[in-house]
Formats: C-alpha cells, structure tokens, sequence
C-alpha cells in the first residue's frame, strides 16, 4: 500500500516536473514561463522529499522557488510585458542542429546510465532517520565539507557585489548611445 | 526505497536537463534563457540528490546545496545584465546582441 | 734566395693593399707610382733570387714553407714558394714585363675617371701571376691560376659602363672557369690516388698510375692549359678581351697570363710524359691555333684584334714546342714573345693614345709621319715577331719548328704547318705595320705631343725595343743553349725533340726565307707605291672574318638550349608556380579566415550550441573508449 502510494505520487510529481519544464521553454510570455518554473521547483521538492532529502527540498522551496523566483518576477514585471515568437530564432540550421544536440545529450545520459551503472542501480542503500536531515546536513557542512561551504559562501559575495554594480545607475545614462 | 528506482529519477533528470539544453540554445528572450538555465540546474541537482540517496552519502546533497547557491548567485548576475540592457534601451533578444560578431 | 721570391710574390700585393686602403686619401698619379714601385720591388726580389740560384749551380730547387695552409685527412698543403730554375725565370719575365707596362699605364691611363681602381688590380694580377709561377704545389699553382682569371676579368671589364666590355670580361672568366674545372678535376683524381698535391710527389705518384687515370689527369690539365692560353678550341675569349685597356692587353693577354699555359705544361712535364698522347694533343691543338689565328688575323681591322690573334698564334708555337716535349724552346719563345709583344701593343697604344681612342687600321692612314719614334719601335717588333735574323723571335721560334722533325710523321706535319705559319705571320704583321704606319694618309694626332707621348710611356716602349732585339741572343741553338741548360734540371729536353744541327740550320734558312716571302707579299699588297690589288675570295673572306663560325658554333651549342631552358623555367615554373605561391598562399589564408569568420555569429546561443555539440561527442568518445 505505502508503496503504490508513493509510486501515485511519484508519478504525478514526475509529470509535473516535466510538464511545467516544457510549459517553461515554450510559453510565450516570460511571466507564465516563470509561473511554470515555479511548479517544477515544486515538484522537484516533492521528489526530494521522496528520496528523504527533507533539508534540500525545504531548501529548494525557500531559497529557490522563495527567492530566486520572486526575483524573475520582479525583473519581468520591471521589463514589462513583451512577446516574442518564441521559436523564430535564428538561422534554421541552427535550430535543427540545437535539437539534435540537446536530443544527443538527452540519449547519451540515459545509455551512459543504463550502460554504467547497469546492476548497481537496482540496489539501493537503506538509510536510517538522520539521512537528509537538518542537523544531519549541518554536521556534513562543517565538518567533511566545510571548503565547499567556505567558497559557497564567497560566491554568494561576490554576485552579491556584482548584483550592486550592475544594478547601480551610472551617472551617464542619459547617453542617447546604445552601447552597453 | 519505497517507489521507484533511483534509475527512474535519473530519467527525469535527464530530460529536464535536455529540455533546459534545448530552451538555452532556442530561446532569443535573455530571460526565458535564464529560466531554462535553471531547469538544466535542477536537473543535474536531482541527479545528484538521487545518487545521494542511492550511496548513502551526503556530499551529494552538500553538493546540490552548493549549486543551489551558486544558481542563486547566477540569476542575481544574470538579471542585473538584463536591467542593465533594458536601462540602456537596447532590445532584450540574444540574436541582436551580437556585438562579438567576428 | 728564398727571401727574395717572398718579397717577389707579396711586394705587389702590398702595393694593392695600400692603393686600396689609401683611397682617395692620395692623388691618383700616386696610385700608379705606388704601384709601379710595387712591381719593380718584385722584379728586384726575383732577381735576386735568380742571381742567387745562379750562384749555386741552378740545379737544385729550394721550396720554402711558411705554414701549414690546408690539411685535411692525410692531405696536406702548405703555403710555399719554389725557387728552381723554371720558376726564376717566370718570376724575372714576369715582373719585368709587368713593372715596364705598368709604368706606361701611368701615361697610358692619365686622365681615367677611376686609375687608382686600375692600379689596384694591376698590382693585384702581378700578384697573382707569381703566385701561379712561384706556388711551391699544385694547390697554389691553381689558386693563383684562379686569381689571374679574376684579375683578367676585373681589367677587362675596367670601363663596366661599356656593355661590350662588361660581355667580354663575362666571356673570358666562363671560358676559363671552364679550364678551372677541368684542372680542378685532375687534381681530385691525384689526390684520390696520391695523396698530395706537391710537385714532385705527384709526379712520383703519376708513374703508379694507370694508364687511364694519367691520360685522364693530363687532359684536365690540358683543359686548363688551353683554356687559359685561349687554344683552339676555348679561344674565341681573346679578341673579345681586347676590350680591356690596351696595357691590360699587353699584360695580360700578350705577355703573362696567356703563357700560363705554357708553363703548366712545362712544369708538369713528368705527367704529360707518362700520357704522351695528350701531350701531343696538345701539340696538335697548338699547331691548328697557330693556322687559323694566323688566317684570321689576315682580315681583321682592328689593331688590337690583329695583334690578339698573333698572340693566339704564337701561343700555339709555344705549345707546339712544349707538347712535342721541347719544352725549354717553348719557354724562350714565351720569354721573346713577352718582350716583342708587349712591344707590339705599347705601340698601338701609344698610337690609340695619340688618335684618342680610333682603333680601326682604316682610320689610321698616315698617323706615322707623326710618329716616328713609335713607327721605328714597331718596326723592331714586328720584325723580332716575325723572326728575322737577328732579332728576337728568329732565334726562338725557328727552334720550335726544327724540333718537330724527328717524331714521325706528324712530326712533318707538324713542321709544314708551323713553317705555313711563318708566312701567315710575316704577312698579316706586315699588313698591319704597312697600313697604320707607312701609307699615305691625312690622320694626324688629336693633340700634338712633343716626343709622341709622355716618358711614362716610351721609356718602357724603349725598353722593350731593346729587348727585342737583344733577348733572343741568349741562345742560338744549337752553338750555344744557355737556357736549355738552365732549364734542364727541371724541364729537360725530350730526346725525340732534339734536333740534329742540320735539321736547325735548313729549318731555320727555309723560316727565314718563307717569312721574307710573307713580308714581300704585304709589301705587295699594302706597302708598295703602287698597291696590288688583295685577290678576291668572298667565301674564305666570310670565313675568317667570322673567325671559323666558333661563335656562332659554340652560341648554337651552348647558349641557345640554355637561354631556352631558362626561358621555358622562367615562364613555367618560376612565374606560374612559384611567384603565384605567395599571393596563393595569402588568398587561402584569407579564405579560411572568411569561412573560420562566419563561426562567429556573436550570438549566444551559437556558442552554447557548440558548448553543447562538443560536450554530446565528448561524451560518445567517452563512453566508447571506456
């Protein structure tokens, strides 16, 4: 029972996951490709939470959805409303050459997967209640990890920096010149 | 585990990061091409969470924190290019903003 | 002795060295006089060398080493001179001749534009003779052999405004180069088989040689021989050398460098003697030289062309004596000829000098009531050139001619072309001194001179009329042989070309007799009141004043095919091939350029893409490999 449970919601998270991604690549109007990109972070959370990632799922839903989000959406309501026809881009070479690619990619992991990993996929580790938790996931970030949270942070500093730079007005933007 | 295998979310995975691969190279709005940027981050984030829990190690959710953070880093950059463009009057299409043109 | 062939050989190579290095820091009369001085100094030294030798007996031979000047493997040369009797003499006549022309260029070359360049290379070809006559190897025999032809080249084309003379002096060094290359052979072939250049060692070594290998190096040898002393049939650069300064002419072409020849021949007798063949090749070469230089010298016009062919006809009496093994007749002729030939040109000079610069006999009528002096010098000259008694050439040339007689039967012909060649001597030099100096005429001197021209040029013009008619009583063979003797330690006479004293003295009343026939017939012809007219032969006319057709034969031979050859490069590969290259090369850059340039849209997503290309064979590559 707990098991077709999870396989239900497993399933419509899935689905979710990746309707709201092509929703995000084909939606006209950058808001309601924002909007898409909001359900899949969602459902990405509920997958996290699926595999007892509870600290990254909360985490994805505050930071990623909360934040980075609500910051697209500032910026497309700042640009203001504008369509475009979305796959009129570019030489069409380039556009059959980009599918190909990314069909390429797509392939290419999914053979690597099933070719590499093989067997070893089908067993999966029993993981006690500590797994993805909070605490848990302090303990790994100041101890094991503790570089990576280090520079994590420095990162943060430094696009924080770059955000002010870039968003300042400069005092000669009145240059009818429109170079960037 | 309960559910599928790690195997079946390393499918989804992949194809979130194909869909974000295609929505960057087609896409001519700066911002639409942001948001798949962030798709194909997701993607490789599930990708890592999955083997997280396949191994039994954290470094893989330590490591999706960290692209977290650094994908927040991006947007904040990415976005504060955008505002510049659109401050400076300039059209927000890739295809125009080829001033590296050789 | 050996001091005085060191001070010999570089006395005039000093004398270049200042004129070059003072530059225009002097007058240019002083550049003449620096080198006039020069040469006497080296005269001085070979005469004291000479005297020195004497003294001992003059048998032995001394050669002084001042260092080791090339080793290579076992091969070893050194930087020596020789002293022996064959090269004092050598040194006496040619600086002596030398330091007198030299002299008379001071007159001569007044006024040029650029005589101190003139007096340097002079200085320098004295230089380089005594080095050929006094290298103590083959190896500096062949260096200064070398020299000279540049020499040669450097004062034939003295006026290199003029193209002719620039073609000329061309003319003369690749004809030379030639013989260079073949002696340059030779001695490769004696080093491979004797290891050594010096005198006597190869010739030691030329007695183990196959038959083959020493027919072969004497040929070389020969090659150079003929080359340098414009035989037929790498002749056909002397008249065109007359385009040099008449006392270059003198010099170079008259008295020493031509001779070299002779004296190769002369000094590497033992060779020759185990190859008789080709050195009675040579014999033959010379004695074909002297009968056609002589026919040709019947029809030409041009002072200096007459007296060019002489010199090539006589130089064929000198290697007819050597190559039938007379080789100390073949050296008395070459010293006489020095003296009268010299003589020969001095005049014309003095003549040319007088009529600025005419050249054509035509033009010359009457010219020698003005110039007595000159008329009785050459008078002397053409009579020792000629060889009547008792002046210089009767003495050495009628010896030649007697040597002949005990060969064989090419010893007859031999002794019938060379008496022919009396009769075609005495003819065209008469004609020439008939026509310039004894016809009616109205020419007169562009400037009136007092004493026909400056003491620069008729003291050494005295001189050499002196000696002219005195030179040759240093032998009269066979009562009294001097020479012969001095030279026989090193270049004894062959047996078969000892004449017996009737052979002499029939031969020498029979050259004396035909060359007062010849002279009678120029009288005839030129010189009488009342002239004969010269019969008419258009045919043979056309051939000698065309020299044979060796120009047109040796044009047809070897410049055509090879202008063509150059031509069809030029056309083919140079201008379509290879100069099309460069701009080729730059237009496909260019096109890689454009085409690698349409790569770089400057749109984003075009790099992504690659990004994205590259990352999707990567990862093919990957898992392949892995």
């Amino acid at each position: 029972m707990g098991n077709f449970l999870v396989w239900v919601v497993w399933i419509v998270a899935a689905f979710a996951c990746l309707a709201s991604a092509v929703g995000v690549v084909s939606f006209r109007n950058p808001f309601l490709s924002a909007l898409a990109l909001i359900g899949n972070l969602g459902s990405l959370a509920v997958l996290y939470l699926l595999v007892s990632a509870e600290f990254v799922a909360a985490a994805q839903v505050l930071v990623y959805a909360g934040a980075v989000m609500v910051m697209f959406l500032f910026v497309i309501a700042y640009i203001g409303p504008r369509q475009e026809t979305p796959w009129a881009g570019g030489p069409t070479w380039q556009t059959a050459a980009a599918v190909l690619a990314a069909a390429a990619i797509f392939l290419e992991v999914i053979i690597a997967i099933g070719l590499k990993a093989g067997g070893r996929l089908a067993h999966t580790e029993h993981v006690n209640a500590t797994f993805g938790s909070p605490g848990w996931i302090g303990r790994l970030f100041l101890t094991d990890h503790l570089l990576a949270f280090e520079i994590t942070s420095i990162v943060l500093l430094v696009a924080a920096v770059g955000g002010v730079i870039l968003g300042a007005h400069t005092h000669h933007a009145q240059d009818a010149e429109a170079s960037l | 585990m309960l559910g599928p295998g790690i195997a079946w979310y390393l499918g989804v995975s992949a194809f979130l990061f194909g869909i974000g691969a295609l929505g960057v190279l087609l896409r001519r709005n700066p911002l639409i091409v942001l948001l798949s940027l962030e798709i194909m981050l997701n993607g490789a984030n599930l990708a890592l969470i999955a083997f997280s829990r396949h191994a039994h190690n954290g470094a893989g959710q330590i490591f999706a924190l960290s692209v977290m953070a650094v994908a927040a880093s991006e947007v904040c950059v990415g976005l504060g290019l955008v505002v510049a463009i659109h401050r400076r009057r300039l059209e927000l299409d890739v295809d125009s903003l080829s001033e590296l043109r050789g | 002795m050996i001091a005085g062939a060191w001070i010999c050989l570089f006395a005039p190579l000093a004398g270049t060295l200042a004129i070059a290095l003072l530059g225009t820091r002097v007058p240019r009369a002083a550049a003449g006089w620096i080198s006039t001085t020069s040469v006497f100094v080296a005269f001085g030294g070979a005469l004291w060398s000479f005297v020195d030798l004497w003294s001992k007996g003059g048998h032995n031979g001394r050669t002084s080493t001042a260092w080791t000047w090339l080793e290579s493997g076992g091969f070893k040369a050194g930087l020596e001179v020789l002293v022996d009797p064959l090269s004092t003499m050598m040194m006496l006549v040619v600086s002596g001749v030398s330091g007198l022309i030299v002299l008379y260029s001071i007159g001569y070359m007044h006024g040029d534009d650029e005589e101190r360049r003139y007096f340097a290379y002079m200085s320098f070809f004295v230089f380089s003779m005594l080095l050929l006559v006094e290298g103590g190897n083959l190896l500096l025999l062949l260096a200064g052999w070398g020299l000279v032809g540049l020499s040669s080249y450097l004062l034939i084309g003295f006026w290199h405004e003029r193209p002719t003379a620039v073609a000329a002096a061309k003319k003369a060094f690749v004809m030379n180069a030639f013989g260079d290359a073949t002696m340059a052979l030779a001695f490769f072939v004696l080093i491979l088989h004797g290891g050594s250049l010096a005198f006597q060692t190869s010739f030691d070594n030329a007695a183990n040689l196959s038959s083959t290998t020493v027919n072969l190096v004497a040929l070389g040898l020969l090659g150079g021989a003929a080359a340098k002393s414009a035989q037929v049939p790498l002749h056909t650069w002397l008249p065109d050398a007359m385009e040099g300064p008449t006392p270059v002419s003198a010099l170079i072409h008259a008295a020493t460098m031509v001779t070299a020849g002779v004296y190769l021949i002369a000094r590497t007798h033992p060779i020759f003697e185990f190859a008789r063949t080709v050195e009675l090749v040579a014999a033959g070469m010379g004695a074909l030289t002297l009968l056609m230089a002589g026919l040709i010298a019947l029809v030409q016009v041009d002072i200096k062309r007459v007296i060019a062919y002489s010199t090539m006809s006589q130089i064929g009496y000198m290697f007819l004596g050597a190559g039938i093994g007379a080789y100390a007749n073949g050296m008395f002729h070459l010293m006489t000829h020095a003296f009268f030939k010299a003589l020969l040109f001095m005049g014309a000079g003095v003549v040319i000098h007088a009529l600025a610069g005419e050249q054509d006999i035509r033009n010359m009528r009457g010219i020698g009531a003005h110039l007595p002096r000159t008329k009785w010098m050459f008078l002397v000259a053409s009579l020792a050139l000629v060889g009547i008694f008792p002046f210089a050439g009767f003495f050495s040339k009628d010896s030649i001619i007697s040597a002949t007689l005990n060969l064989g039967w090419y010893g007859w012909i031999f002794w019938v072309v060379a008496l022919l060649g009396t009769f075609l001597t005495g003819l065209y030099t008469f004609r020439l001194f008939f026509i310039v100096f004894t016809s009616d005429g109205e020419v007169r001197p562009h400037h009136e001179t007092r004493g026909e021209g400056p003491w620069t040029m008729m003291l050494p013009v005295s001189i050499l009329a002196v000696l002219s008619l005195v030179g040759g009583w240093i032998q009269f063979a066979p009562i009294w042989t001097p020479l012969t003797d001095w030279l026989a330690p090193v270049a004894r006479t062959l047996d078969v070309a000892e004449p017996t004293s009737t052979q002499e003295w029939v031969t020498s009343a029979l050259a004396l007799a035909i060359s007062l026939a010849g002279i009678g017939v120029a009288w005839l012809l030129y010189g009488a009141r009342t002239r004969r007219e010269t019969p008419r032969l258009p045919a043979l006319q056309r051939t000698l004043e065309h020299k044979f057709y060796f120009d047109e034969l040796y044009d047809a031979i070897f410049y055509k095919p090879a202008a063509a050859l150059a031509a069809w490069w030029r056309r083919d590969i140079e201008e379509s091939f290879i100069l099309a290259a460069g701009p080729d090369l730059g237009e496909t850059a260019f096109d890689t350029g454009r085409g690698v340039r349409r790569l770089q849209t400057g749109l984003l997503r075009t790099y992504v893409f690659f990004l994205g290309a590259g990352m999707a064979v990567l990862a093919v590559v990957f898992l392949l490999v892995k």
